[in-house]
């Protein structure tokens, strides 16, 4: 699997609330943290990062504070909330529901039907 | 929790702008910076890397405009910098912004002044306590609902309780009540009333009382309440003139109470008097009008409903009282007193709205070729990060500014330029006052045209806006000037909207014209008297000298020949009526001839007119001959009869001779001997110039039943006519003392020429010709100016192919007429789709227009050609300009 997969629509909310889950973040981080957990598997639009970053604060999800970063610069972290933490699992949850669905759909043989 | 820290969030970044604004930038270099070292540590050198990195990163513009989207404050941030952006672009092309606030302010100004006359005439409420309970009690027929009761009615009526909280008959405040006594008598308006009209009116009592049903009874003492008016300016608002006597008409009244400042009757009075109606009359005329407040859990159908079943009651008692088809019902009030000027104002309104849409398509055409030479910046901007909707508001915002201004400019141009319009042409609209001074700013003016300002801005604005956002972005920064052509369907909008003004003004030139038409039609009119040098006044005929005819004939005659001896003076005479200002009917038959329905042969007008009266008005005799001094009490009974008569009832025979009994059965008071026909006079026109002539009766001044001169001289003004051989105002101050004098000292009032009674009965078809002559005279101005724009910028867009065709050859004349061709075809266009639509909409029209046909050719043709003539001219002046276009200079052209 070289192909690198792009991000489904909606997705990407769930996978930042995942990143910060571990441990508070930078927006940078957060990109790397995934790319990393994916063994660079999933191709993020860094474009697309911020705007998604700056909504999840606006709903409550995820909370920032300035910070100092690894080489002692001046960086925003986030990290989840406690509405997050709820949103994160009800997201979780609903998520394999759904891969559980589709993959019985898409394993299903002639036969069955 | 969430919401709050949603708007914590908005609240901080709306009062933190700058602050966030920097983070967000700090946050982002920090990205792109961490990306680089990233990419330095792996080996790619640092410059290298910084572009790397940000050419992975994406549009940073576009991310940034996406995170201020996602943290909420867009909205307000979008309208404060879209404003300030357009203020900035309007400021930049003033020639453009005149033109567009210009026309806008046109538009926008005729709907506010069409609007402030319908807001005052039919949406206020009447200034009564609940307006909507209160109902016009009516006698009704298939012909038509008719305000008008009797008293044996009005006592049948009133037993109505269950339905109605308090029932109110009161007369037209017709004559006017003479205020004699003091050093000046006056004249001023008094209603007589039924002790119900205050409460059914809510009328304010700010001194004293009003009167009682108690004082409302034949034989009942003589009391008056005033008006807060007539007490301040008559009385010095004096505290304590309650109780105190005054002389009205000779007989002492006691004044009990005085109104609230407030009150404002119809018609308009300063004295109530009580009606004190016979409970057991059996008159059967109905000269009062009857008003009722309904209970407030009664619907208006069942208020229908309970009068339907009173006059049945009614007519089984007494079958002759009401008529074979009459029923009765109820009507809001406020229908009554609007009800003859609702139709002439909505096609007002319908012809602003034209005008209006005219403006917008203007305006729209010019943001359109704005839009053109904007299209650079535009793209510049999307390509910058601005998204579609982002582009389409900054130019709906400047839509909005302009139409706003517009809106501003056109409120005071449409407001005052009304009140300019009524003072020069006081026209006779109810409610709305002296020369229009109830017609005000209220609230409601206000939110409609700021309504219609938001609505224009959208109407003009959209499709502009719309229209470029769907261009490609590269093809528009590749082309390298800012004259990039303006595509094809984009002159395809705007030659629509060109043909749809064209179609518009059309139209409404139409509807002008057709009124111009009927001005003229009614100038032309042969009204079948002479109003030239004649004056008139009226007088009140009040007072015990004057309750029995002879009384009255005594003094006209006394006045014709003291008035007719002053030098100057043609001929005088005294009657009921002028000629076109109507009068009473009365029911007739012809003795010797079976009744045509019930008992009567016919019903038809009645005027009682001294002898000189043919003579002051110039109505011919055609048979026979008209009154002499000698018809009076003592001799035989006369009548004359008009044509009209004569060739309803007697076709060919002749009618002189013959003999009528008018009025036989009404009532014992009214009761007349049979009159004989001594001669026919000429028609005249009696209610109004655009109405034949209906047929009339006259009876001689002095032959006149008592009981008929009691009832006019209670509820119509006498009037006199003075033929003069100057000019008549320049005997006016003489005639009025010698009047006054021979009287007895009655006020003298309404003193007019013939000529302006004529005019006053045209009024207000005039103010509608003015209007809507007006209102067509902008949309061609609007038309013209939108086809000229159209073409000019045609020819300035093409100027390059223009060039070309012309070094290839072509004339200066052959390009004059391709251009002046492309534009007639728009404008023909236009014109036939316009005259298709006029022809169904002038059917609107017929109730206003005389004599002109909806389709007048004429009126079609002129228009369609003067329109056209406009275009031609409109299309003439780019023309011109193309074909003088230089070839070499215009290949050049950038």
């Amino acid at each position: 699997m070289d192909k690198q997969l792009d991000v489904l629509q909606g997705t990407l909310d769930m996978l930042i609330l995942k990143a910060v889950s571990l441990g508070p973040l930078h927006g940078y981080g957060i990109l790397f943290r995934i790319q990393q957990i994916s063994r660079d598997r999933l191709e993020i639009q860094q474009g697309s990062l911020y705007p998604a970053l700056y909504r999840l604060e606006h709903q409550g999800w995820i909370a920032s504070e300035w910070g100092e970063s690894e080489n002692n610069r001046k960086a925003k972290y986030y990290r989840l909330a406690a509405a997050g933490k709820r949103r994160l699992q009800s997201e979780t949850e609903k998520w394999n529901r759904m891969a559980e669905v589709i993959a019985g759909i898409l394993h299903t043989t002639p036969e069955e039907v | 929790m969430t919401l709050l820290s949603r708007f914590r969030s908005w609240l901080r970044a709306l009062v933190r702008r700058s602050r966030m604004e920097s983070e967000m930038d700090t946050e982002l270099r920090f990205h792109i910076e961490a990306f680089a070292e990233d990419l330095v540590r792996s080996g790619v050198p640092r410059q290298e890397a910084l572009r790397r990195a940000r050419i992975e990163f994406g549009g940073i513009e576009r991310a940034k405009e996406e995170c201020r989207e996602a943290r909420g404050v867009r909205l307000f941030e979008t309208v404060w910098q879209d404003t300030k952006y357009g203020l900035r672009m309007l400021r930049k092309s003033p020639g453009f912004t005149a033109t567009a606030i210009l026309t806008l302010s046109l538009g926008i100004g005729a709907n506010t002044a069409i609007f402030s006359v319908v807001n005052a005439v039919l949406l206020q409420p009447l200034s009564y306590p609940q307006p909507d309970r209160l109902v016009a009690l009516m006698r009704s027929s298939p012909a038509g609902n008719q305000w008008a009761i009797s008293v044996p009615k009005l006592i049948v009526y009133r037993e109505q309780t269950k339905v109605f909280e308090s029932i109110a008959a009161y007369d037209s405040a017709g004559p006017g009540i003479n205020l004699t006594g003091g050093d000046r008598p006056e004249q001023v308006k008094g209603i007589h009333a039924s002790a119900g009209y205050f409460e059914v009116f809510g009328a304010p009592i700010a001194l004293g009382r009003v009167y009682t049903a108690e004082e409302d009874r034949p034989g009942g003492p003589h009391v008056a309440v005033i008006s807060d008016g007539l007490w301040r300016r008559r009385f010095g608002a004096d505290p304590t003139l309650v109780g105190r006597t005054v002389e009205l008409s000779g007989d002492p009244y006691q004044i009990i109470g005085v109104l609230g400042p407030g009150f404002k009757s119809d018609p308009p009075a300063d004295i109530w008097l009580p009606l004190q109606a016979d409970p057991n009359s059996t008159n059967q005329g109905h000269y009062l009008r009857a008003a009722a407040r309904m209970r407030p859990e009664v619907t208006l159908g069942q208020a229908q409903a309970a009068m339907k079943l009173a006059v049945e009651e009614l007519r089984r008692k007494f079958p002759n009282w009401v008529g074979p088809r009459e029923s009765a019902t109820a009507v809001p009030l406020r229908d009554t007193v609007v009800s003859g000027v609702r139709s002439a104002l909505l096609i007002l309104i319908g012809a602003v709205g034209f005008v209006l849409l005219i403006a917008c398509a203007n305006v729209a055409n010019l943001l359109l070729a704005r839009a053109t030479l904007r299209k650079r910046e535009l793209a510049i901007r999307a390509s910058m990060g601005a998204g579609r909707w982002r582009i389409v508001s900054q130019l709906l915002t400047e839509s909005l500014l302009l139409s706003l201004v517009g809106g501003a400019l056109g409120l005071v141009i449409g407001f005052f330029g009304l009140r300019a319009l009524l003072a020069i042409n006081p026209v006779n609209l109810p409610r709305i006052g002296e020369h229009g001074a109830e017609i005000t700013l209220d609230s409601r003016v206000l939110l409609y045209t700021l309504l219609v300002s938001l609505f224009t801005a959208i109407l003009f604005g959209l499709v502009p806006a719309i229209s470029p956002t769907r261009e490609d972005l590269n093809a528009t920064l590749r082309d390298s000037g800012a004259r990039s052509g303006g595509g094809f369907r984009q002159n395809k909008t705007r030659s629509i909207l060109v043909v749809t003004e064209m179609a518009m003004a059309l139209i409404l030139l139409v509807g002008a014209a057709l009124m111009i038409r009927t001005f003229e039609a009614l100038r032309s009119v042969r009204p079948g008297f002479d109003g030239h040098n004649v004056l008139t006044m009226q007088m009140a005929l009040s007072g015990s000298r004057f309750k029995k005819t002879a009384g009255a004939a005594q003094m006209v005659r006394e006045v014709e020949q003291r008035v007719r001896a002053m030098p100057g003076v043609e001929a005088v005479a005294g009657a009921c009526c002028l000629p076109l200002t109507g009068g009473p009917d009365f029911p007739f038959a012809i003795v010797g001839r079976a009744p045509v329905s019930g008992s009567y042969s016919g019903d038809v007008q009645w005027r009682n007119v001294s002898p000189q009266y043919f003579e002051v008005f110039r109505i011919p005799a055609l048979r026979g001959r008209v009154f002499t001094a000698r018809d009076d009490a003592g001799s035989t009974p006369v009548a004359l009869i008009n044509e009209a008569m004569a060739k309803q009832f007697w076709q060919n025979e002749n009618p002189i001779g013959a003999q009528l009994l008018i009025g036989h059965g009404i009532a014992p008071e009214f009761e007349d001997a049979p009159r004989q026909i001594v001669g026919v006079v000429g028609d005249i026109r009696d209610y109004g110039l655009n109405n034949e002539p209906a047929p009339i009766m006259y009876v001689p001044e002095a032959q006149v039943p008592d009981g008929i001169s009691a009832l006019e001289n209670r509820l119509m003004p006498f009037l006199w006519a003075v033929r003069t051989k100057v000019a008549p105002f320049s005997l006016d101050t003489e005639i009025q003392q010698e009047v006054r004098a021979t009287s007895g000292g009655l006020a003298v009032a309404h003193v007019r020429s013939m000529e302006q009674v004529v005019g006053e009965s045209t009024a207000r078809g005039d103010f509608d010709t003015m209007l809507l002559s007006i209102f067509a005279g902008v949309a061609l101005l609007l038309a013209a100016i939108g086809v000229y724009g159209l073409m000019a910028y045609a020819v300035q867009q093409r100027t390059q192919e223009i060039g070309i065709r012309m070094a290839l050859g072509a004339s200066p004349e052959k390009v004059r007429k391709m251009v002046v061709w492309q534009g007639m075809r728009l404008a023909v266009i236009g014109v036939v789709i316009g005259v298709v639509a006029a022809l169904e909409l002038t059917r609107f029209m017929a109730g206003l227009i005389y004599r002109v046909k909806t389709w007048d050719p004429t009126v079609f043709a002129v228009v369609a050609v003067l329109l056209s003539a406009a275009a031609w001219l409109a299309v003439y002046v780019p023309a011109r300009r193309a074909s003088r276009v230089d070839p070499i200079v215009s290949l050049r052209y950038e």
